[in-house]
């Protein structure tokens, strides 16, 4: 599940349309006003933000909205920030590590 | 010293960057002495690393593995040394062992990771380069080639939520 989400995201159009419903929600037309590809082929991007439910779509009068699901990129900024920390957490320890050598090397 | 960097010079890569408080033959050891290498490899609470093979012999093979110590269940990396220079860089190959946890494939081929080393002053500033045989390869290994995206999407947020 959280694979989905990831791999919806890498690619770089489905980002772009994050970025631009993050603004504000829009209609499927004046999404795709904003890139050179085919509304058909920013349908099957929108579809699969969907699947992935980082966006739904509200009917306003004869028009549909997509919006930006907030939390549900709020869980995706957790997991993220969990790799980062891994790291970190990693290169901290390796900072202790490398303190303790560095002493024992002195005392020699 | 500075949290680490990460960046996405290309679709298949990614780049760690951090520097340390330390000459570059510490670092060195730190990297590559198995004994030292599990004091600090484990970054997860409640994990410890029963595997911690290495060596710096080139077409030697490494072994690295985690355990939860709760469930019992286990993940870890393996691969082969392709280069090694002695305090300057580490080329190895890396293939994800899924153990018995579900950690996800990140396919049949395996992953090139070069670490370079570079003392200045006393400070030795180490980067990772992880760069993935292919891109749906990277995308599950936890895309962190959405950063950006993310950041575009995260300023834009932020205006929304302020406003």
């Amino acid at each position: 599940m959280k694979r989905d989400i990831f791999q919806a995201i890498a690619d770089p159009t489905r980002r772009a349309i994050i970025a631009l419903i993050a603004i504000q929600a829009m209609t499927p037309n004046a999404i795709a006003e904003n890139f050179h590809t085919t509304r058909q082929a920013v349908s099957k991007h929108l579809r699969i933000l969907t699947e992935c439910e980082l966006v739904t779509t509200e009917q306003k009068g004869r028009e549909i909205y997509y919006l930006l699901e907030i939390e549900k990129m709020k869980e995706i900024d957790k997991w993220l920030e969990q790799y980062r920390q891994i790291w970190e957490t990693r290169f901290k320890q390796l900072e202790d590590v490398l303190a303790k050598i560095k002493k024992q090397k002195r005392k020699k | 010293m500075k949290p680490a960097e990460v960046s996405t010079p290309s679709d298949r890569e990614v780049l760690i960057e951090r520097s340390f408080d330390a000459p570059v033959d510490l670092v060195w050891q730190a990297y590559t002495d198995p004994a030292l290498m599990r004091r600090w490899l484990t970054a997860m609470p409640g994990w410890s690393m029963p595997v911690c093979e290495m060596t710096t012999d080139v077409g030697g093979k490494y072994r690295w593995r985690w355990r939860d110590n709760e469930s019992g269940q286990e993940f870890g990396f393996t691969g082969e040394m392709l280069e090694v220079a002695l305090h300057s860089k580490i080329v190895h190959t890396q293939i994800y062992d899924p153990g018995d946890g579900e950690f996800g494939s990140m396919g049949g081929e395996p992953s090139i990771i070069t670490v370079t080393f570079n003392e200045t002053n006393g400070i030795t500033n180490v980067t990772t380069s992880i760069k993935y045989a292919s891109k749906a390869d990277r995308d599950a290994a936890i895309s962190t080639g959405m950063t950006e995206g993310m950041e575009m999407s995260y300023t834009a947020l932020d205006g929304v939520l302020a406003g």
